[in-house]
This record gives structure tokens, sequence and C-alpha cells, in this order.
């Protein structure tokens, strides 16, 4: 209570000053704070593993593949709008991965810290390799996220904190980009949850990307990584230049209705088209029962039949393989 | 003031004192009387009982559909099982009655499912799968496998993994851990097929899986607390893969089994 004398006040003010020290020096003492002992070391060299989704990730996806996406009506027409001559602009040339997407395309990645100058922890994890040099940085100050309204990067801005031996960072402030390098697009509200768990030279992360303009629930997707000492993550500069004449302003697109390619995944792999189209539906596992009576698999496979990467693999040995992709094996 | 400022010093420094040697003398416990360890059950770091649903976001093509044959993208296979997959007969499986060859241990969980989770006993956790109505049983401690033919689930041994206490690895822990994972190692499972296509695994596989727990916190309100499994798996076959096959797979978590849909194995679909 302050309802004392000045002198009373500054009793109470005495109190206060070294009770809440007292306090929390017990606390530490005691063992209570956060422990540091549930923490692991992220630092390295950590070479991608390919096992999954392999012809996305590397080559490159199929367009108009929107499988699996829980994309809003929005995030569809924006993808039916895309044109991939729109990457021969020289303003669109060095679009780095976005912070939605960095960890889901072709990244080996360079993991280190800087220490905290007093405490010796690590003040930020930056974690380098995704294209384009979109740098993530984990800030592990608990510093809060700027204004709505602060600069948006390709990388975001990224926050990070210990949930017992799982780190989980979140990051906000993210540029428009894309979720699939076949213009599935993020909105510049879109976030990110990952979460960051190692066993033995194992690291898998986990991502939630949430965006309320183009998703409609959030896009979870994993990866898993190698620890590899001797391998060297190299920069991916990139210089602009002009690939195509073109009038002044003109940006490649398809309009409404225009885009020649929405069947193709259909096509190609006998898929309906209500699964290529995505939407949350097609995550589940209920879904199947929609397109179990129209999908017709294909005699053999043509395409990407054989690739994965990682690990010193030698896809020598599958030549021969049933393929008629030009990037297989 | 200062009668006041000493009072608080004293107290302070008291509290302290007794809080330090209530650590110790708990810590000091750890090599002394010890009550009896607790069960897997009763000691487990996380809760992964529940209905289960997996969300295919990763691999759709290669998971909702059976693909076609002689697509093996993403697989690091050897030329021996690009042989048995080039030769992939469904029907012939079907009349040997080996529809379940796409369910065993190192394919299962791939499969678009939801699972149950419970525990059978103190020891055991109990892994059911609507997809094809399959069972894994997860033994804790020194279990021992029966003899016996190789089965679709295999022998998997338990352990929780949690982070190492202070004071090291030896020193025990006073009270249960409240984060970790689950590793599982899965062998003897009867030869069967990676993916529905005919993809092959060997008697020689050995399974390896890492199973964490994440409970959302930044999510929208829609979407907060929403708690997710991810299974890192690690498939090891030195006849038919050429590096541990490594993937990642995750389940959220559902309210009930109101969606629980047994289906019988197919060599199909």
């Amino acid at each position: 209570m302050v309802t004392e004398t000045a002198g009373g006040d500054r009793t109470h003010m005495n109190r206060t000053q070294y009770f809440i020290p007292a306090i929390l020096l017990i606390l530490g003492c005691s063992g209570l704070s956060v422990p540091a002992f549930a923490q692991f070391d992220l630092a390295g060299q950590w070479s991608d593993r390919y096992h999954e989704d392999w012809p996305e990730r590397i080559p490159g996806p199929d367009a108009v593949d929107l499988l699996g996406l829980p994309l809003s009506e929005a995030g569809r027409a924006k993808a039916d709008s895309w044109n991939v001559a729109v990457q021969t602009l020289p303003e669109r040339e060095c679009i780095p991965h976005p912070a939605t997407y960095g960890l889901q395309g072709p990244a080996n990645l360079h993991i280190f810290s800087e220490p905290d100058p007093v405490s010796g922890r690590p003040l930020v994890w930056k974690i380098y390799g995704t294209f384009g040099r979109a740098t993530l940085t984990i800030w592990m100050d608990g510093r809060p996220h700027p204004s709505p309204y602060a600069l948006h990067t390709f990388e975001g801005f990224t926050t990070g904190e210990w949930e017992g031996d799982t780190l989980t960072t979140y990051t906000t402030h993210i540029k428009m980009g894309y979720i699939r390098r076949n213009g599935v697009a993020n909105s510049d509200r879109a976030t990110v949850v990952s979460h960051f768990v190692r066993h033995g030279n194992i690291l898998t992360i986990t991502t939630l990307v949430e965006d309320p303009v183009y998703l409609t629930e959030p896009l979870i997707r994993s990866h898993s990584w190698e620890l590899d000492p001797k391998q060297e993550v190299l920069p991916t500069p990139c210089e602009p230049v002009v690939e195509v004449q073109r009038a002044k302003g003109l940006v490649p697109h398809y309009l409404p209705g225009e885009n020649p390619f929405i069947e193709e995944v259909s096509k190609m792999y006998g898929i309906p088209q209500i699964a290529v189209r995505g939407g949350a539906e097609t995550m589940y596992p209920e879904f199947r029962k929609r397109i179990k009576d129209q999908y017709v698999a294909p005699a053999k496979c043509e395409r990407y039949c054989c690739g994965w990467g990682g690990g010193g693999g030698n896809v020598n040995l599958l030549k021969g393989c049933i393929t008629g992709g030009a990037s297989n094996p | 003031m200062n009668l006041s400022f000493s009072r608080f010093g004293i107290f302070s420094a008291a509290a302290m004192l007794l809080s330090l040697a209530a650590v110790h003398t708990l810590r000091a416990q750890g090599g002394g009387n010890a009550a009896p360890p607790a069960t897997p059950k009763a000691s487990a770091p996380i809760d992964l009982t529940g209905y289960w649903v997996a969300i295919v976001t990763e691999d759709w093509r290669w998971r909702m559909v059976t693909p076609a044959r002689g697509d093996y993208a993403s697989i690091p296979i050897t030329p021996a099982a690009r042989a048995v997959g080039d030769a992939w007969d469904p029907a012939k499986d079907e009349a040997a009655g080996e529809q379940c060859k796409s369910y065993g241990a190192p394919a299962v969980m791939r499969n678009p499912e939801r699972l149950h989770i419970t525990w059978q006993d103190d020891n055991t956790l109990k892994v059911e799968t609507d997809a094809g109505t399959q069972t894994r049983l997860l033994h804790f401690g020194n279990w021992k496998a029966p003899q016996g033919p190789a089965t679709w689930q295999g022998d998997s041994v338990a352990l929780w993994e949690t982070p190492t206490p202070p004071g090291g690895a030896n020193a025990r822990p006073q009270t249960p851990a409240k984060s970790g994972d689950l590793k599982v190692v899965t062998t003897h499972i009867r030869p069967g097929y990676l993916r529905k296509n005919g993809v092959p695994y060997s008697a020689s596989t050995v399974l390896t899986e890492y199973w964490d727990l994440a409970t959302e916190r930044h999510l929208s309100a829609a979407f907060n607390g929403q708690q997710w499994i991810t299974i890192t798996t690690v498939v090891e076959d030195p006849e038919y893969l050429q590096v541990p096959w490594i993937t990642s797979l995750h389940f959220r978590k559902e309210a009930d089994g109101a969606k629980w849909y047994p289906q019988p194995c197919s060599a199909r679909w």
C-alpha cells in the first residue's frame, strides 16, 4: 500500500527494490529458471535429404500442380495467373526464396550462432544457404516483433525460444513470395512457425505457414537434414540481366480462365481435377473416397521416375530406370 | 528504514539458503532412497494418446493415389529394388494373400490414415491405423521379442528420450521430464513394399523412428492449441536402399474418433 508518508514510501520502495531481486535469485538457485540443458547445438553444416517430393523440390513442380495445398479461392486464382516467363523479368530474376519456402526448396544449410557478449549464449541463430541469401536470423533474446507496418523482407523477422528440447521459431514481416515454385503465392500477411528437433546427426524442421489471404488452414511441411562437416554451402549470387526483350511494362501472366496448363497434371498423372486444384480437403485421408473412382494410374512412369538426392548416392546405379524426364539420372 | 532493509536482507538470505539446501537434498536423493522408477506410461514426457489424422501435404502423388509402375521418385533404391519394382503385379499379391505388403512398419505410417494411440499396459504403447487396420505395439523396458516368423509390424522396442538432467547423464532427475521424444526401433519385419507400387524393402530392414510432439501457440485463434506429432523416420535396408531413406511425417490431434474409418489392406488402392 502506498498510503504512508514520504518516508514510508521510501521504505516501500526499498522493500520492492530488494525483495524482487531476492526472489529472482532464489528461483534461479532453485533450478526453476529456463533449463539450458534442454537445448541442443544447431551449429554445423546440414545436408538436405530429398527423400520426399524430389521432383517438386529439385527440378521443380509441374505447372498448376496445387496438390495438397490448403488454398483459398484467392490463392487458387493467384496461382492460375502465374506464367513461368515472369521469372525472366530482370526485376524478378533474383527474388530469394522467402521464409515460407526457403526450407522447402533446395537448401543445404550452414547454421551458426552469434553469442550474447554478456551471457555467452546464442543471441541469434543464423541459417544460411537458402536460395538468394535470404538468411534466416533467429533472435533468441525475447525481443518483440516490430510493428505490423515495419519493413517486410523475404527472410522476415524471426524470434525463437526453447520448448524443452525443441526450438520453436516464429516469423512475421515476410514479403509476398512463393510457397511452391510454380507460382503458388504467400501474401505479406503470412507467418511461419517452425519446430527444430535434433536426433543424433539428423535435424528435422517442421514448418507451419499460415496466410489469411491465400490459405484456409495452416500448411504444414517437414524435412530432414544430416550433419555433414565436409559440406560447404556456397553463396548463390544473382545478377539480373535482360533475358527477353519486351515492351516496357509488360508482365507475363494469364488472365482468369486463360491458363493453358490447368489440366496438364491431370493428363500426365491421371489425377482428377478436383485434387489438382488443391484446397484444404485434399490434405485429408477421406478425400481419397472422392477420387477413388476417377483416378486412372498411367501405365508406366514417364517423368522424374528415379530422382532423389543427397548422401552422395550414386545415381548412375539407376541408369535404365523407366524415365522420360530430362533431369532424371 | 534500515531496520526494514535488514529484515528483508535476512529473510532473503535465509530463503536462499533454504532453497539451496532443498535442491541439494533433492539431488542427493538421486543416489539414495529412491522410489522405484516410474513405469514408461507414468513417466511419459509427452502424451501421444488419442486420435490423430495424417495431413498429406508432401509426397501427395505417391501417397494419396497409387503411383504408376516404375515411379520411384525420391527413394534411394538400388538396382535390385528397381528390378523388383518393375515386376510389380498387384493381382499376384492378391492371389497370394499379400494385400498388406504396403502396410508393413516401414510404410504403414505414410498411408493417408488416422491413428488411435493408447496404452495397452504400463509398458506397451499401441498404435492402431484405420488404413489397413494394422496394430503396432511399441514395447518399453526389457521386453523380449517372441520367436516366430516375421510380421508386418515387426518387433518394436521403444524408449523415451529426455534432455540430459542437471548434473550430467548419470544424474537422476527428480521429477518426470516434461519434454522429450519417443524413439522406436523396429526389426524382424516381414518383407513388403515401401510404396504401394511395389518399391520393396527386405527382411533385413531396420526402421528407426523419432516421435516429437508440438503444441502450437503462434497460430491464429482458430488454429492455436493444435497438437502435432512429427515422426522422423529412417529406413535402412542394405539390399534395396543405397543410403538410409529419411523422411518425416506429421499427424494432427483430433478431438475424438468420429472420422475413424477402418479399411482392409488393398494391393491396388
